[in-house]
């Protein structure tokens, strides 16, 4: 959020009501620039007048100076932007300034109408940025901090609010896993900091922890703050670990009601599909020999495609009004989106809105802030999948039979059937409403009480026709009888949290701010589900589950849970600053959670961080090209709870049902966890400086960071003793991870006139970890293996994690060739080439065969924006990209292996592998560089300036995403390969894995439209 | 400085106002599992932790997962589980259970360790509770509290009984957690501790009947002392051969009760095997199934059955193609021997709902689209060029197909319309198993020679194969039934069951005969070794020798 615009006046009925609200110093000045002008008009050579408007919103700017260059003549901006002034003669430039915009000279020449554009400052002293629990001045943050406003976002059509800062901040790792409208982004701060906890950083939205992504709409959002390293972030202490993201939405603002209607409309269609062979090259295979003949069905069938939406049009509408008086601000905004995924059934449709009232009363002393969001969401679930199945599937199999009806067998899934004869729906409501209340007891002294709930509930339902290959196949219950399932889940989060906080400038120099609390969090969720078959006819559903007759038999079935969790702390945060010159901040967070073992419920979570206003100090006045420079240091620890509820405690089991003594089986329970009273926080210690600097006019700008974090007391199910315990493993801290890096963020403008402006982001950052511990006096490991590879022929983990080794390491055999017969070869520990079952597969790195063959965790992340201006028209061209590791290629291990025939396969069987005449193995083989360099967006836009009072801006613009992934990688794109986590599954996916069963990657191409009025 | 000590002094006494207990209540709230500390107050919730145990041991009596039976049945000389095509490489577990090239590190080894100490667990657990309460809080009385004590402590010997069995030396303990490194003990004392916890326990357990159906009783107790006995002088090197006639006449005898009446040789070789072998009168411990009513139901299709075997018999189980009967055994059975035809599958193989069909392979493998034969070697016959000797392909664990290797028919899930469909219970000891364990013990007192009560407990067993006709000549007698020919013999009667190494090693040939594609070992992987990843966490395990 920036106060700059909340400062910044567009709407007075004429240029002289300034005076009401503005600041004293432009008060002031505009005062004397009217009677300047006034006085100056006698010497008037030449009458120039013009509109001045915002670069961000076009929106017309009123009471902005203007005046000419060397001379004390000037003039102001009416409420409609527009102005007038006599250029004396000799004169030919004209300065535009405005508070928190970047001053602007023009040179007149011929012309008599001088439009001007003027850019918000990036650099304006009263940028805030929030921080949590409060905002702070950019200048005095002393923090890796980054702050991403709407002009910066990606213009794609977010599936997610998180899409929209993908590549935008250096560190963070957005990772889409494909474009389907269902599926969220797996999100990673700075590396790995967990192996079994979550990874994800903290989501706040305008102050509720753990806000929920699904209430963001991207025309909704003022700005996302990321608090990267501790010192930051320990104000959040038990869910900082993966950093915390601040999202805070718009606010209406004094004056002029006004209005927003931003749409946009967009098309997919597939990049690239998988090389399998056409219904063509499998009758050449067979004509070759190499596939028997009775494997042509006769029919020519592309089942991939089948799945295709090619009608797919996805469509986004959201209206705002704000606006406000004296003491009562409001905004309002009502959306409808509609997502078609590239597949079929495959699609989410929501609508919603979102409304905030800020008021202030008690002579200013109270205000209350109230915001209330929802969304209504209609997904549909069916589609999305089957992609595997259908891809190698036999090409000359038709999807029917020759009447006509759908062809079905055991070992396959008609797709095209399933689409047709299934349903899977969910509707889904998720809101929150959130209140603040804030009184000032003293000047500079305010207390707050903040309250929030967070409810998201969703109904599911799928039925299964009576004639569905899944009905028809179906052994458990009688054949054809349909299946209907409903599931429910409802989730509250209750959010508590009063803070006393304290705002004071002393002695001119001394700036204190302070802000003090207590905080309590309760989280709860419910869910039911039931299924039936043995319908009759299929006119029900899942609308009449007891009409099936399968509850008698045993056969339906329902379930239940509950859960809960508290969270509790107590927190404060002190920031001085001296001059300007010097920071301090002082952060601690004493927070409880009840996941935690009995002798370990609370942890305490300190930071401190210091900064140094260099360009303040009086040595660097000389050194004119320097126009801001700051260093920061911080020091932080914070925690992450983000484990699942009980795990400290024994619970008992449901083992199944067995027999009881009254021949009737029912439910048996024994111990299902080790307990471990001792279960605590991971604690991350972290370590950051920072450099923000602007130089030459502010031309270059940026800010370079740098770290070193470990991440203790790692949780992991260790392997317990056994004898004597009863299960095998326990969920207990034991290990420790390092990682350190760096951050370059950089800004430069390298050309700026008139018309024309050029401005380049670059975003870099690069990353390296180690495990430092694996073990204690109690649990010891030799080694964590990780990632299930999945697919055919159980080839275990592919990631093993050893005490002073990489995270994300690949550890498998060495590929040596192929032996005469096509059989695989490895290399031993002596590197000589040998067959598989002479290769050594023990964990003892004194006698395996077994290496490190790779790592799937990116070096480098980086991206460039190249923002260009010509006049109305804008482009913007975005590239990102992610280098130095490595994927494995599942797809090609799966289905690049003749030892498949006949199904279909990749045409890289034949080609690339043909030598290969043996079954699956894991080894470097399949290991290919995942680098890539992508073209993300390339956005063209047009402002129109129109000079009539009803439309106040109007833009539009066409926006082509995903355009072309540039990388030696043969597989899928490389760009949803997972590179976050290690332990955790997300979306699907695992980390460094390719999957076998990839939804479509799609280039859409966008046309949208802002208009205010 | 002022305003921030005013700030500070209001803060701090802001803060602990709000501080009440409801603030800073942590304690977690239970609602749809339960808390160990409140159970055991009636009778349903001692049962529901007395039967755990069992559906865990299906896990690993029973073939399916990687439990005792994978490592007795896996690593001799009658089942394999070859690389079929593009199934089954595995990561070389099964060739190397094949090959005795396994490793402190193999998932198997630790898997089964893994699987079966768990299932033990399961026993102390509920043993301790039991006994920390009075009959009276949990509303039992004290004779039912006794006996399922003793049923527990019988179970848990079996555990004990069947990791040693694998392992060879193993610690001893009898409580949750402690001590919490237990030291390993020599065969022997592991042998006396199972012995003794049996001997202790088994007049205070129930004899068997229908009601102890799927559970540990007297019957499974004798029989556990039959094991134990006739593997004696294996395990301490001191024989006990009458110990184990007199425990094995407790079952013949029917002193132990049975499953229906008094138990007996079931009257022919599928009775015990159908889908209501529930019915039987010689199983005497089972792990007991039911489909319909509580879809709870046997796990080993999955390693024996073939992805079209549905088709096969009528019901809607298929498998992963995994387990086949090693090239060589299936001629083993004489043609007469009913056990040949009804326990295996060889052949075209016809579809359940219309014999005159075959069934046709489908799902993308060798035979894909063509009828599914099963054939009795293990080879590349789609390879075979014409005019080229079939006995001229390769057969190893590598060479597979899918329709490879006889396959296992012995249990039967019976068809969808079967009223037992998909409940029929493993039995994990019948008295076929005490006969022949009695008719050996006979024989080893006697010089290794058979006498006439062995030859009669023996063909008691086996007359049941064959018919009436065809009994006169291949009946045994004390001069054609030698101790190979035993062997020869509980191979036939017991394939699929799960004793097969424990026989090999107690015949001496375990580790030193050759089969199909397996060469003689080392005599150390007579036992398999102890878990790596338990020796490095517990000093105090030994590991067993041949695996330093």
């Amino acid at each position: 959020m920036k106060i700059a615009l909340l400062k910044k006046v567009k709407n007075h009925d004429s240029a002289m009501n300034l005076s009401l609200n503005k600041g004293k110093i432009s008060r002031l000045s505009l005062m004397i620039f009217l009677w300047l002008g006034t006085a100056a008009m006698a010497f008037a050579q030449k009458q120039v007048t013009g509109k001045v408007i915002a670069a961000a919103d076009n929106a017309v700017l009123p009471g902005v100076t203007v005046v000419v260059k060397g001379t004390n003549t000037g003039t102001s901006t009416d409420a409609s932007g527009n102005y007038s002034i006599e250029l004396p003669a000799g004169q030919d430039v004209l300065t535009f300034t405005f508070i928190g915009y970047t001053a602007q000279d023009v040179a007149v020449g011929n012309r008599t109408t001088i439009n001007v554009t003027l850019s918000e400052d990036a650099k304006a002293l009263e940028e805030v940025v929030v921080v949590g629990y409060g905002t702070q001045r950019r200048e005095e943050i002393t923090a890796a901090v980054a702050n991403i406003t709407q002009e910066e976002f990606n213009q794609s059509g977010a599936r997610n609010p998180m899409d929209l800062v993908r590549g935008k901040v250096a560190g963070l790792d957005v990772v889409r896993s494909s474009s389907n409208p269902n599926t969220g982004v797996a999100l990673q701060i700075r590396g790995i900091t967990s192996i079994t906890g979550g990874q994800a950083p903290l989501v706040v939205i305008d102050g509720i922890p753990g806000g929920n992504l699904d209430l963001l709409q991207q025309d909704d959002i003022e700005s996302i703050s990321v608090l990267k390293d501790g010192s930051a972030a320990a104000i959040y202490g038990t869910r900082a670990n993966g950093g915390v993201i601040l999202v805070t939405t718009k606010k209406g603002k004094t004056g002029t009601a006004s209005f927003e209607y931003n749409t946009y409309f967009r098309k997919e269609y597939v990049r690239n599909q998988p090389d399998f062979m056409t219904a063509e090259e499998y009758r050449a295979k067979i004509a070759e020999g190499v596939i028997d003949a009775e494997n042509d069905y006769g029919s020519t069938t592309d089942a991939y495609d089948a799945l295709i939406n090619h009608s797919n049009l996805s469509q986004y509408h959201n209206l705002a009004l704000s606006g406000g008086g004296e003491n009562t601000t409001y905004r309002a905004s009502l959306y409808y989106q509609n997502l078609q995924g590239i597949a079929k059934e495959n699609g989410r449709q929501q609508f919603g809105g979102r409304l905030s009232v800020n008021q202030t009363g008690l002579q200013d002393r109270l205000t209350a802030q109230i915001n209330l969001a929802t969304n209504f969401n209609r997904a549909n679930l069916l589609g999305g999948g089957g992609w595997e199945g259908s891809l190698y599937r036999n090409p000359t199999l038709s999807f029917y039979n020759p009447d006509g009806s759908y062809f079905f067998e055991q070992t396959s899934t008609n797709e095209l059937a399933r689409l047709a004869q299934e349903t899977s729906r969910r509707q889904q409501q998720t809101s929150s409403f959130d209140a603040k209340l804030s009184y000032e007891i003293v000047s500079g002294l305010q207390a707050s009480i903040f309250g929030a709930l967070q409810r998201n509930n969703y109904i599911d339902g799928a039925y299964q026709q009576l004639n569905s290959e899944a009905s028809l196949e179906s052994t458990d219950v009688p054949v054809g009888s349909g299946y209907a399932e409903r599931y429910t889940y409802l989730r509250n989060d209750y959010t508590v949290e009063p803070t006393i906080q304290f705002d004071r400038t002393i002695a001119n120099d001394h700036h204190i701010n302070a802000v003090g609390g207590y905080s309590y969090q309760y989280s709860v969720y419910e869910d039911f589900r039931a299924y039936n078959s043995g319908f009759v006819n299929d006119i029900f559903e899942e609308n009449n589950l007891g009409a099936g007759n399968q509850l008698q038999e045993g056969k339906a079935g329902m379930e239940s849970s509950k859960e809960d969790n508290t969270l509790i702390a107590f927190f404060g945060r002190v920031n001085y600053s001296f001059a300007d010159k010097y920071m301090l901040s002082l952060i601690l967070r004493h927070e409880g959670s009840s996941r935690f073992g009995a002798n370990n419920k609370w942890g305490n979570f300190p930071a401190a961080s210091v900064g140094w206003n260099i360009d303040k100090e009086s040595f660097m006045e000389s050194i004119s090209f320097i126009n801001s420079l700051k260093l920061r240091a911080g020091y932080g620890v914070t925690g992450n709870q983000d484990i699942a509820n009980y795990s400290s405690l024994v619970t008992l089991g449901g083992g199944g049902v067995y027999i009881n003594p009254d021949g009737a089986y029912r439910q048996t329970y024994g111990p299902n966890r080790n307990p471990n009273p001792d279960l605590r926080w991971e604690k991350k210690k972290e370590l950051n400086i920072g450099i923000d600097y602007s130089v030459l006019e502010n031309r270059i700008s940026g800010s370079i960071d740098v770290f070193k974090r470990r991440t203790e007391d790692l949780l992991y199910n260790y392997t317990s003793q056994l004898p004597p315990f009863v299960r095998e493993t326990i969920y207990t801290n034991v290990g420790a991870i390092s990682n350190k890096g760096i951050e370059i963020a950089l800004n430069v403008v390298p050309v700026q006139t008139k018309d024309f402006t050029w401005n380049i982001g670059f975003i870099g950052s690069h990353a390296t970890n180690k495990a430092d511990d694996l073990s204690n006096d109690i649990y010891k490991v030799e080694a964590i293996t990780e990632g299930d590879i999945g697919g055919y022929g159980a080839l275990g983990q592919a990631f093993r994690i050893e005490e002073g080794g990489k995270i994300g390491n690949f550890y498998g055999k060495r590929f040596a060739g192929f032996d005469e017969n096509g059989k695989w070869l490895f290399y031993n520990r002596n590197n000589e080439a040998v067959p598989f079952d002479q290769i050594n597969n023990s964990t003892d790195p004194a006698v395996s065969d077994l290496a490190v063959i790779g790592n799937a965790i990116p070096k480098y992340l980086a991206s460039l924006t190249n923002d260009f201006k010509y006049k109305n028209l804008s482009l913007r061209v975005f590239m990102r990209g992610r280098f130095g590791y490595d994927i494995l290629n599942t797809m090609d291990l799966s289905y690049g292996n003749q030892v498949a025939l006949p199904n279909n396969l990749l045409n890289s069987a034949f080609t690339k592998n043909a030598a290969l005449k043996d079954t699956y193995q894991y080894s470097d083989y399949y290991l290919e560089s995942g680098s890539f360099v992508k073209l993300d967006e390339i956005t063209l836009g047009y402002n129109f300036n129109l000079n009539t009072p009803f439309i106040r801006n109007l833009r539009v613009y066409a926006t082509g995403a995903n355009l072309a992934t540039f990388t030696k990688y043969t597989g899928n794109d490389p760009d949803y390969v997972l590179t976050t986590g290690i332990g955790n599954e997300i979306n699907g996916r695992r980390l460094g894995i390719d999957v076998r069963d990839p939804y479509p990657n799609t280039r859409s191409f966008l046309i949208g439209l802002n208009v205010g009025f | 400085m002022k305003h921030i000590k005013k700030a500070l002094k209001i803060a701090a006494l802001a803060l602990p106002l709000m501080v009440t207990n409801a603030c800073t209540d942590l304690d977690e709230n239970i609602y749809s599992q339960l808390a160990t500390n409140n159970f055991y107050n009636n009778r349903e919730e001692v049962l529901s932790a007395v039967l755990r145990p069992y559906t865990h041991a299906n896990a690993w009596v029973t073939p399916g997962q990687d439990g005792w039976w994978r490592l007795n049945e896996l690593s001799a000389d009658q089942l394999a589980w070859p690389v079929k095509g593009r199934h089954g490489q595995d990561g070389g577990r099964w060739l190397r259970l094949h090959y005795h090239t396994w490793t402190p590190d193999d998932d198997f080894v630790w898997g089964a360790w893994r699987l079966m100490w768990w299932g033990l667990g399961l026993c102390t657990d509920p043993i301790q509770s039991l006994e920390a309460r009075s009959a009276a809080t949990m509303g039992i009385t004290e004779d039912e509290k006794a006996a399922y004590i003793s049923e527990l402590k019988l179970l848990r010997a079996f555990h004990y009984l069947k990791i040693m069995d694998l392992y060879g030396n193993i610690p001893t303990v009898t409580a949750v957690g402690d001590p919490v490194s237990p030291p390993t003990q020599p065969r022997t004392e592991v042998f006396n501790f199972i012995e003794k916890e049996i001997l202790d326990n088994i007049n205070s357990a129930p004899v068997l009947s229908q009601s102890m159906l799927g559970r540990m009783s007297q019957a499974g107790a004798y029989a556990m002392l039959v094991e134990l006995y006739l593997n004696a002088e294996t395990w301490t090197g001191t024989a006990r051969w009458d110990d184990c006639i007199a425990a094995a006449d407790k079952l013949i005898s029917g002193q132990a009760g049975g499953l229906n009446g008094s138990a007996a040789l079931d009257p022919n070789i599928t009775d015990t095997f159908k889908p209501s072998n529930y019915e039987s009168k010689e199983i005497l411990f089972s792990i007991a199934y039911e489909f319909q009513r509580a879809n709870f139901t046997p796990q080993w299709p999955g390693d024996f059955y073939h992805f079209q075997q549905r088709f096969i018999y009528g019901g809607g189980r298929n498998g992963n193609d995994g387990v086949v009967v090693i090239p060589g055994v299936y001629s083993t059975f004489a043609d007469n021997d009913m056990r040949k035809t009804e326990w295996m599958l060889e052949g075209p193989q016809y579809r359940y709902d219309d014999p005159t069909q075959p069934v046709i392979a489908s799902g993308g493998n060798e035979y894909d689209g063509q009828p599914l034969v099963f054939v009795d070697n293990i080879r590349k016959n789609k390879t075979l060029q014409p005019g080229q000797d079939p006995e001229s392909l390769p057969s190893d664990m590598t060479q597979g197909e899918e329709n490879s290797g006889v396959r296992f028919n012995k249990y039967k899930l019976g068809a969808l319309e079967d009223p037992d469909y998909n409940g029929t219970d493993w039995a994990v000891y019948r008295l076929s198993w005490i006969y022949f364990a009695k008719a050996e013990a006979l024989m080893r007192k006697n010089g290794g020679n058979a006498t006439s009560e062995a030859v009669a407990l023996i063909n008691q067993v086996k007359q049941r194969a064959f018919t009436a006709e065809d009994w006169a000549s291949v009946q045994y007698t004390t001069g054609t039934l030698s101790l190979d020919e035993l062997l020869n013999e509980r191979g036939r009667e017991f394939i699929f069951e799960g004793f097969r190494r424990q026989d090999l090693i107690r015949f001496g040939k375990f580790t030193t005969t050759s089969w199909w594609d397996h060469k003689p070992s080392d005599p150390t992987k007579q036992l398999y070794p102890i878990p790596r990843r338990q020796t490095t966490l517990n000093e105090n395990l030994a590991q067993n020798p041949g695996y330093n």
